[in-house]
């Protein structure tokens, strides 16, 4: 039996009278790398910032990385990362600055963290940038910047909420290598948000999310099979009887 | 506490690049000592005993932490804004960590400056501290910062954006500052005003303060009016309460993640 890297039982969430997320079930397998497509407003971030301890649940449980997201927040934030649709980076501190921050933020101890720190902008290309503030940086580098943050402390679960919101193509294909990269030398689970049908066709599977409920699981050529449709895009359509945003709605 | 260390050091480092903000918080105090001094000196009930700006000197202190310490703890709004406050959220931190790293921080930004404004204002005023009187004000520094620092995050973590942020500057931190007594003794007041000036944390600040630098005003009542352990008791008081009630804020679900969900919809 493989271990679930994410296990949700009948997860939900309220905001006052709107039903943001229904009852999920959804099982995330160790070493996966897994696509919630959805158009805006499905749940896609609620689903992820419940999976990461930011909000409380209103109903169902979770597990990630074998720890409860309502009793074990801290075990749990220790366990996974998390680069969010909008930067997090302080703008007015440098790009060395801010990793050290997230450091220490995450408790690594200086000696730990600086050789970290450069391999990271190495890979990241950013090693020309790491002294100059990040409201200089260009967007594609100020999310590699926040990716680089969201594993500085090598956790064992990757979320990426919307990733290449607000990227031009190069920086969107620049990014998807860097993620490849790092699931192939870490075997980094990676849960993916996008309302970009295109982008979940490289998932093992894919959750398509409407509405707050799950409207089909499975391996896209699964997906594409089952609803006799030759894309993802025609799968979401069979499925939730709309299409996908084409254009990229923020 | 590596991530205490984190946030405080974040916010040292911030002050320290906004040159406006450094050269406003030493600035400010010496505008209201010409300003204000200047004109209230000329109506001042005891300027027959202590020179006005003698007078002034603690409460100008105790006006550098409050501005310094409120300022920094309210720098959670903009952090907010953003965006940085989810990178502190999402880390393996409890939220009275957060709290407590961004009052320490405010307290120590806040101390730091009081200390540089009074190197250079009390040798300008003729106000020589004693040794002890000079420890006592770093202790009123010191815990009127952590005070200051405590009721910034609560503000910050109740108030959602930056067009309120101006709202509460000027609605808590001038009534504050004027009834703290750094301008006019408290006792002067009426019934009213003063009850209102007990429960406002800088009056305890500054009235320690005076404790420490005004000593031999005090039989001519110009020094502290309040006994020291009371002073150091209320400030304490008020730290721990905005402490707790900022914690208790940080973590309520949706501080942050609630309005990120809204804008996406």
């Amino acid at each position: 039996m493989t271990t679930a890297a994410i296990d949700a039982r009948g997860l939900g969430k309220d905001f006052g009278a709107l039903r943001a997320l229904d009852r999920l079930d959804l099982e995330v397998r160790d070493g996966e790398f897994f696509g919630l497509l959805g158009p805006n407003g499905a749940g896609k971030t609620t689903t992820v910032h419940l999976l990461a301890t930011l909000l409380a649940p209103s109903r169902g449980t979770a597990r990630v990385a074998a720890h409860d997201v309502v009793r074990e927040g801290l075990a749990v934030r220790r366990s996974i990362g998390l680069v969010f649709q909008e930067t997090t980076l302080d703008r007015d501190l440098t790009v060395a600055e801010n990793l050290r921050f997230a450091a220490r933020l995450w408790s690594l101890p200086a000696r730990v963290a600086r050789p970290r720190i450069d391999a990271l902008l190495r890979q990241f290309e950013l090693l020309e940038r790491r002294d100059d503030p990040v409201r200089t940086l260009s967007g594609g580098m100020r999310r590699a910047a926040d990716i680089a943050r969201g594993i500085l402390h090598e956790p064992s679960i990757l979320f990426l909420d919307e990733p290449t919101a607000g990227l031009d193509p190069r920086a969107r294909r620049s990014l998807w290598e860097r993620i490849r990269g790092l699931r192939a030398a870490s075997g980094l689970t990676v849960l993916l948000t996008t309302h970009y049908v295109e982008e979940a066709e490289p998932c093992d599977r894919v959750a398509v999310l409407d509405h707050g409920r799950l409207a089909a699981l499975g391996t896209p050529a699964e997906l594409k099979r089952a609803a006799g449709a030759g894309s993802l895009e025609e799968v979401f359509l069979a499925h939730t009887g709309h299409r996908l945003a084409e254009s990229d709605g923020g | 506490m590596r991530a205490v260390y984190g946030i405080v050091a974040r916010e040292f480092v911030r002050f320290l690049r906004q040159r406006g903000r450094v050269l406003a918080s030493i600035g400010r105090p010496f505008v209201w000592l010409v300003f204000a001094g200047a004109g209230f000196a000329a109506v001042f009930a005891g300027r027959n005993e202590i020179d006005y700006r003698v007078y002034m000197a603690p409460g100008l202190l105790g006006m550098v932490v409050m501005f310094g310490s409120l300022l920094a703890a309210l720098s959670t709004v903009t952090d907010r804004e953003a965006g940085v406050l989810r990178m502190v959220l999402v880390a393996p931190i409890r939220r009275r960590t957060i709290a407590f790293g961004k009052a320490l921080g405010a307290t120590l930004l806040g101390t730091a400056q009081a200390i540089v404004v009074a190197a250079i204002l009390l040798p300008f005023v003729h106000l020589r501290p004693t040794l002890a009187g000079a420890l006592l004000g770093l202790v009123a520094v010191v815990l009127s910062g952590l005070a200051m620092g405590a009721l910034g995050l609560v503000l910050a973590a109740s108030i959602r954006s930056i067009e309120n942020f101006a709202g509460v500057m000027n609605f808590v931190v001038f009534p504050m500052l004027f009834l703290s007594g750094a301008l006019y003794p408290v006792r002067h007041l009426g019934p009213v005003l003063r009850a209102a000036a007990y429960v406002n944390p800088l009056a305890y600040g500054v009235d320690l303060l005076k404790h420490a630098l005004l000593g031999g005003w005090a039989r001519a009542g110009y020094g502290g009016e309040l006994p020291v352990p009371l002073d150091c008791a209320a400030l304490a008081l008020f730290a721990i309460v905005g402490l707790t009630v900022a914690a208790l804020l940080l973590g309520r679900e949706g501080g942050v993640t609630r309005t990120a969900f809204r804008e996406r919809r």
